[in-house]
């Protein structure tokens, strides 16, 4: 039985392999190919000028995913304790934002936060504005928002928050009831069922949550283009620079990719241990 | 699970905050496509103006049309192909499941960049082995004869997006696998099930949750994705997003606007019937408990109907595929590649009427991505329209064409002055499209003092408020010309004396961003006093804030023509020249000029101009703006053309733009 439906994934291990594996192959090869052709370390070494592209990158997504996981964690636990009408109503709404793409849902942020825009203009009405210059005695005629990092951590966060939202939530609600009703029956007050068993139960969909939004985050170069101003690169746009911006080099490119791959595989799989332990601990 | 009333109201409005920063910002993308202006931060009043456009504009409806496709095939294809490698996973023992998930999560963590890349590079390798075989094939027998070349399209997308959505579906189905208990087959096959009755009965229903919703983000991150289709579409193919971007370059239309709008509410409209019908459908349940508790199962008609539609609608899908690759063989055709909105696009359709050659339009970023395309081999232009400097390059590398220009008679109609320019000394590879002069652009109510020099870009008097151009070429020149160097210098000291300029500006907190496509939004909204841009587009700007003003700045500037030329690669040269023939008529260019006020190297039309405009608007044409779009002699001779830099020079340009960033 096992091994007949274990056949099920012959197609798509051969599918893996010249689609997955080849490509990363070749980016390899690139990464190791001096731009005049034939084996070499140079764009390794070029690398040390960017580390601090890679702190920057690393600590915003880092941010970002953090602010989602705060966020995303209470909306799906709430959620899930709402009337099914109003749950199917609340996911329906939280998946629409991502059928209008994404580039032009960053760009309406600009109209939102710029120096002269919506919300500096809604400041402005309210007197919130002249409220601080008083207090602070300065003499502001708008709240610098737009072409900060807080700009594109809140660029990720508002792109990536349903991709945190619904792992969990689908986790949540196939919870069996049974043991929360057992754990009360025990003694336990709701907090106590929470931490003890709510929340290391949904850890599987918390651990989808943050790959799913710290990847995106951490390559992301249309966001920070878009709300950082261009002035501090991300990996992202130090990627895109190399392969289709203004510094053509597919080899340095495919060389920071691979680093940048290498860091992120590394961080999951110690996280995904880390979630497989709590996993067993629970069970037993 | 039941709570205490008294929280409800404190989680909703959690809830209802969040769903504001999710809204927030597409309601005010509705609200715009119903702005009568064209801007996306001053509202000028209600109007449907952008919806009327919309369906005249082919770009935006055919890239509609090929994100749905692409997106619904990727989705069914990856949700059913994902599902069973998800069953088999879990059957496997674990260490080897591991083994082959870390490998099915490759793509998820990947930046979609390195995906993309990295897959263009696989379809671009693989191309290249196959034009070897096929030739051998077809040397060594003449019974088939296999096509040489192929290229990136509709086909390596889709694989692409298969790619990236099974990893999705996984990863939804997984944690339901993983919470099913396995005695359940083992239960079900107790009670006389096969295994595949036990497969469909039990552990379909028992996953079905984490298949549709692997389903929906499959398909939502098909739809939204952007990066991966770029590298693997080709040229020819082309999503709403890569239009989107391509139109980011200059301006985001309101017309894109208006079709999110419209794919939004179809959207809504769709799941709000599902979501009532679904609601309904429970409470008849419901009510059927109170009596007897009987869930009727739908007839078997109405199953034979589902089943029907099902078929019919994957017919219908197949056969607008065929239908839309025959069409698409059937016809001489070209690929163009130029900027976004850098075309009347009215010219593509007349053209298309006049020859019957159907015009595959696409649009790239800058110059810098053009050759990147091309170099990698994953683009099939035919006509490109780079600038003077890049065509050097390219003539350089021998990438170019030469043009017959006996099929080209309007060439005749091109000034002298555009013609033997140094990126073409012998103007043997192109025609001239479109010129004009890179300047300063300020706005009079937020700057004191009249500009007139580079200095304004690098003042910390104006800390916050100066938009830099994000490519290397041009915001190097302005700190070039500002020392009083060369825009064309290969003296490295004095580059890095430039990029000094820019680095001490930059950390003293000058710029307010670099950028490219948002100078439009930022300059005409006044979030910015002072930006460096180009002629023709500041014009576009003056329509929506006339507090705007443009200078060639004193100690002169880069003046750029960006040129048709043909591609060594091109399959349908001959077409390619009909084509560039046609652009370079005086029609053509007055028509081109209204729309993108850039100058027109075509001396007819750049004389009938004023006239064209007063017939047109029944108004003058202000001279200033004229001299603004065509500037004369006084501002040309303080002007340089760019020229191509050798490789080196272009190394240290990378690296010193790279770094500039850190």
């Amino acid at each position: 039985m096992k091994n007949k439906l274990s056949r099920f994934a012959v197609p798509y291990v051969v599918w893996m392999a010249i689609f997955v594996v080849a490509p990363i192959v070749i980016m390899v090869i690139y990464a190791f190919t001096s731009q005049n052709g034939g084996f070499s370390f140079e764009n390794f070494v070029k690398m040390g000028d960017y580390a601090e592209v890679f702190l920057r990158s690393f600590e915003m997504a880092i941010i970002a995913t953090v602010i989602c996981l705060l966020i995303g964690y209470p909306v799906s636990y709430l959620m899930s304790r709402e009337g099914p009408g109003f749950q199917r109503t609340g996911m329906v709404l939280i998946m629409l934002p991502m059928w209008m793409n994404f580039l032009l849902r960053t760009y309406s942020w600009i109209t939102i936060l710029d120096n002269n825009g919506l919300l500096n203009q809604l400041f402005q009405k309210i007197g919130l504005i002249a409220l601080y210059n008083n207090i602070t005695g300065s003499d502001v005629t708008y709240f610098h928002m737009m072409n900060t990092p807080g700009a594109v951590v809140l660029g990720m966060v508002y792109n990536y928050l349903p991709f945190m939202i619904l792992p969990i939530y689908s986790v949540i609600i196939k919870l069996d009831h049974s043991l929360l009703e057992a754990a009360r029956d025990l003694g336990a007050n709701s907090v106590t069922v929470f931490r003890k068993v709510i929340l290391p139960l949904s850890l599987p969909g918390v651990l989808s949550g943050i790959t799913m939004v710290f990847v995106p985050s951490v390559s992301t170069f249309a966001i920070s283009q878009m709300l950082g101003g261009g002035t501090d690169l991300l990996l992202g746009d130090l990627i895109e620079r190399q392969f289709l911006g203004g510094a053509y080099n597919p080899q340095l490119g495919a060389a920071i990719s691979l680093v940048m791959m290498i860091i992120v595989v590394v961080c999951m799989i110690v996280m995904n241990r880390f979630g497989e332990g709590e996993e067993q601990a629970v069970m037993m | 699970m039941k709570t205490k009333p008294t929280n409800r109201l404190g989680d909703r409005i959690l809830m209802g905050l969040v769903f504001l920063f999710l809204y927030a910002p597409i309601f005010i993308l509705i609200i715009f496509s119903f702005n009568s202006g064209v801007s996306s931060s001053v509202w000028k009043g209600f109007s449907l103006h952008w919806y009327n456009e919309l369906i005249h504009n082919r770009l935006i409806m055919t890239s509609v049309y090929t994100t749905l496709l692409v997106s619904l095939l990727a989705t069914v294809i990856a949700t059913v192909a994902g599902t069973f490698a998800a069953i088999g996973f879990y059957s496997m023992r674990r260490k080897r499941r591991d083994a082959l998930m870390a490998v099915n999560n490759i793509p998820m963590m990947n930046a979609d960049i390195v995906t993309g890349v990295s897959l263009c590079l696989l379809f671009v390798v693989f191309f290249n082995g196959w034009g070897a075989f096929a030739g051998w094939i077809n040397s060594i027998q003449s019974v088939v004869t296999l096509p040489t070349k192929l290229s990136l399209g509709f086909g390596t997308m889709l694989i692409a997006h298969v790619c990236f959505n099974i990893p999705y579906v996984i990863l939804a189905v997984g944690p339901k696998l993983r919470q099913m208990d396995r005695n359940l087959i083992d239960a079900a096959q107790d009670l006389g099930c096969t295994w595949m009755q036990a497969f469909w009965k039990v552990v379909i229903p028992e996953i079905k949750p984490g298949i549709v919703s692997g389903a929906l983000t499959a398909f939502t991150m098909s739809v939204d994705d952007f990066i991966i289709s770029y590298f693997t579409a080709g040229s020819r193919t082309s999503t709403l997003a890569m239009t989107i971007y391509g139109m980011t370059k200059k301006r985001v239309s309101p017309q894109i606007n208006a079709v999110s709008t419209l794919l939004f509410v179809t959207v809504l409209i769709l799941l709000v019937i599902i979501n009532i019908r679904e609601s309904s459908m429970q409470k008849r349940v419901e009510k059927g408990k109170n009596r007897v508790a009987v869930v009727k199962e739908p007839s078997r008609t109405v199953r034979v109907l589902r089943r029907v539609a099902a078929g019919a609608l994957a017919l219908a899908l197949l056969v607008t595929l065929i239908v839309t690759g025959r069409a698409a063989n059937s016809r001489p055709e070209v690929n163009v590649c130029s900027w976004g909105e850098y075309i009347d696009e009215e010219l593509i359709t007349r053209f298309e009427e006049e020859t019957g050659i159907a015009v595959h339009y696409q649009t790239v970023e800058s110059n810098e991505a053009l050759y990147s395309l091309i170099e990698m081999g994953g683009a099939d232009f035919d006509v490109i329209v780079p600038s003077d400097y890049m065509i050097a390059r390219l003539i350089e590398e021998d990438m170019l064409a030469e043009l017959d220009y006996d099929n080209i008679p309007n060439f005749q109609l091109i000034d002298n002055q555009y013609k033997n320019l140094n990126y073409d000394p012998e103007n043997k590879y192109t025609v001239p499209y479109a010129w004009g002069t890179l300047g300063i652009i300020y706005n009079t109510t937020m700057v004191d003092e009249e500009i007139d020099s580079w200095d304004a870009m690098f003042d910390p008097k104006y800390a916050g408020q100066v938009l830099m151009i994000n490519n290397s070429r041009d915001a190097l020149a302005a700190a070039l010309l500002d020392l009083g160097y060369s825009i064309n210098t290969t003296d490295e000291a004095e580059l890095r004396q430039a990029f000094q300029r820019l680095r001490d500006a930059k950390n003293a907190g000058v710029y307010q961003g670099f950028v490219m496509d948002q100078v439009f939004q930022k300059m005409e909204g006044s979030n910015a006093a002072i930006a460096m841009y180009y002629a023709g587009d500041y014009l576009s700007m003056l329509e929506n804030n006339e507090d705007l003003a443009f200078v060639v700045p004193k100690e002169g500037s880069n003046w750029f023509v960006d040129a048709m030329c043909v591609l060594k690669t091109a399959q349908h040269k001959q077409e390619a020249e009909a084509w560039i023939n046609f652009i370079a008529s005086t029609e053509s260019n007055l028509a081109n000029m209204d729309f993108i006020w850039y100058a027109s190297p075509n001396y007819e039309a750049l004389e009938q101009y004023p006239a064209y405009y007063e017939e047109l608007y029944e108004e003058e044409l202000d001279e200033e703006i004229y001299a603004i779009m065509a500037p004369g002699e006084d501002v040309l001779e303080r002007c340089e053309i760019y020229e191509n830099l050798p490789q080196e020079t272009l190394q240290l340009y990378n690296d010193l733009w790279n770094q500039l960033g850190v």
